[in-house]
């Protein structure tokens, strides 16, 4: 054997400092807080999903403590929550949503089988956190539709807006097409006569160059 | 024949099988959720239908509205240099390279704001960055700026100011005649630029 | 984490700093490797002396599970990885002349300066050689130029174009090189037996 050659021994021993590397990796990597349960399609057909919404009239039971399995979480700050909420709503505010013990809650929450009420001053405002959550995997978690605003204006007769749709919202309330037509006189064509719009696309990442 | 050897081997291609056991994500790159969760409780990617009117108005070229409404609402009417990015196909074809441009503010616009900020949600998990919610999406574009109400004259000079931007609008946008004499607004689209009370908006 | 540059964990300018350390640490596993010999180098083509193969397929097949595997615990961001592009004409060719200059000039590139180093004569005028070689090729290049750039694939990666994934790649690679081991030492063997004389 020269010399030249190489060192059994010595490949072993590097080879096994790399191994050692590896299972240290393996042992401090940090499990995340969350991870992504549904992918990306599933997501966006999980906001057709009636199962997800939470209408104002079905609020009355959990007023009434008639549904015991259903938590009202207000994500509006604490300023505003004090000045006056849905009797019985935790405030945690959006700023705390992300926290250790709110994920630990959730989690318990989800394992009894309760069902989680998200809402903010209106719909948009819980819109994010409540996406995310579920994404995240808590299907337990639902969205009050009209938020706070639709509840504050409805409080006295809860039960009666099962007929009301004000709540709901993403739906034309003008004739759009009619209101923004041309006032001068011309055809009402200027949407028609739309150009072809110029975008410009994301070219495939080109990472920072380099090489040898 | 070195005993080392057979050692060697062994644990290479233990090494080696075991890459195949970690299981990696085949999805798009997407940013963490405690991330995603910081970004989505802050409301910087609000922008007003005012904000939106006045970089179409000056041309900006770094905007592209994106319209999450369906197919059907996009062609009966829809704003001016607008592409159509039904929230259902967002992930289909290559619909997803329009965003994430440098350079490029894109702003979603459904009827309510709803529907764009679901928009905005799925693509900011992507990691795109520099997208905008346009907020009241069309119904507030239509209360605005197609149909401002003019204030009364108690109110602030602030809420007159954008009177007259929202009436110069509404005469660019639609070609409305300007009312001659009565009110005391110069319907002026120019003339707002010194003032910039937020020019650029995003 | 990594890479530490596109990442903003260490400044831009420290890649001359690192690029040092990496080639004095290169330069120093070559030399004790033996490829400062051109008769360790080309043994590999006569087949008395595979080292230059076992030396780099165990750096190749380490480093790619390596990769694979700090991607996983996050240590390495693949995706921001620089890949060279491929010109896949081009590069057949380059590997065929590099490969005759290998056979007849016993060094490449990187060897031959480990050679220098210790003082070799006939690596300096591979070196020399190399130089020339490189001048001619500038002067030369608006010849070349429609060859050169021919071809050209992109960035792009075995992943990129068949689809199958990277850890599947990593494992035939590590399967092959391992068999390559056992099986150049056999011929190694036998070839090394009908030698009459077998130095240095």
């Amino acid at each position: 054997m020269h010399i030249h050659e190489l060192n059994p021994w010595r490949t072993l021993i590097a080879l096994s400092v790399f191994v050692v590397l590896l299972i240290v990796g393996f042992l401090t990597m940090k499990k995340p807080l969350m991870s992504y349960q549904l992918n990306m399609t599933q997501s966006v057909e999980e906001l057709t999903e009636s199962e997800a919404y939470f209408f104002p009239w079905e609020l009355e039971g959990v007023i009434n403590k008639e549904t015991t399995d259903v938590v009202l979480f207000d994500i509006r700050n604490n300023f505003v929550f004090g000045q006056g909420h849905i009797p019985g709503a935790e405030n945690i505010s959006a700023n705390n949503l992300s926290s250790e013990e709110n994920i630990a809650r959730l989690e318990e929450l989800k394992k009894m089988n309760v069902t989680v009420v998200l809402y903010g001053d209106d719909e948009l405002h819980a819109n994010g956190p409540w996406m995310l959550f579920r994404q995240v995997g808590y299907d337990n978690v639902k969205l009050l539709l009209g938020g706070y605003k639709y509840y504050f204006e409805h409080k006295e007769d809860l039960a009666a807006t099962i007929d009301d749709d004000g709540y709901y919202i993403g739906f034309p309330r003008h004739n759009y097409a009619e209101m923004a037509a041309p006032k001068d006189g011309s055809a009402a064509g200027t949407s028609n006569e739309r150009q072809e719009v110029q975008v410009q696309r994301r070219k495939k990442t080109v990472v920072a160059a380099g090489g040898c | 024949m070195n005993k080392n050897y057979i050692i060697l081997t062994i644990l290479m291609l233990v090494l080696a099988v075991g890459t195949i056991f970690l299981n990696r994500e085949e999805e798009p790159k997407q940013i963490e959720p405690s991330k995603l969760l910081q970004e989505i409780i802050q409301p910087t990617r609000y922008v007003t239908t005012d904000q939106v009117a006045k970089m179409i108005i000056k041309g900006d070229p770094g905007l592209m509205l994106v319209d999450v409404r369906s197919n059907s609402e996009f062609e009966e009417f829809s704003l001016p240099n607008s592409v159509n990015i039904p929230l259902d196909s967002l992930l289909t074809g290559d619909n997803l390279s329009y965003f994430g441009i440098p350079g490029t503010q894109v702003v979603f616009i459904s009827d309510d704001a709803i529907k764009a900020d679901q928009c905005w949600v799925l693509t900011k998990r992507l990691g795109l960055n520099s997208t905008y919610v346009m907020l009241g999406g069309l119904n507030k574009w239509m209360e605005t700026i197609i149909d401002p109400q003019q204030p009364s004259d108690d109110e602030p000079y602030t809420v007159h100011e954008t009177y007259s931007f929202r009436k110069g609008a509404q005469m660019y946008f639609t070609g409305a005649e300007a009312e001659v004499g009565g009110s005391k607004v110069k319907v002026e689209v120019r003339r707002k630029e010194k003032t910039t009370v937020a020019a650029g908006g995003c | 984490m990594g890479p530490l540059i596109p990442n903003g964990i260490i400044g831009g300018g420290w890649d001359f700093v690192i690029a040092i350390l990496i080639g004095v640490a290169f330069g120093f596993i070559l030399e004790a490797s033996g490829f400062s010999s051109s008769r360790n180098l080309a043994g590999v083509f006569y087949g008395y002396n595979f080292v230059v193969l076992r030396v780099f397929f165990t750096a190749l097949i380490v480093a790619m599970v390596g990769i694979i595997y700090f991607d996983f615990l996050g240590w390495l961001d693949l995706s921001k990885i620089f890949i060279l592009p491929t010109f896949l004409t081009p590069m057949i060719v380059g590997g065929v002349i590099m490969g005759f200059g290998f056979i007849i000039g016993g060094y490449c590139p990187g060897t031959s300066f480990t050679g220098i180093a210790i003082g070799k004569l006939d690596a300096v005028f591979f070196t020399v050689g190399l130089y020339l070689g490189i001048f001619a090729f500038s002067l030369a290049y608006p010849l070349f130029e429609g060859f050169f750039t021919s071809g050209a694939l992109g960035n792009v990666t075995l992943t990129d174009v068949t689809g199958i994934p990277a850890h599947w790649f990593a494992l035939a690679f590590t399967v092959v090189a391992l068999a390559a081991f056992w099986g150049t030492m056999f011929i190694e063997k036998r070839v090394r037996k009908n030698m009459k004389q077998y130095k240095f």
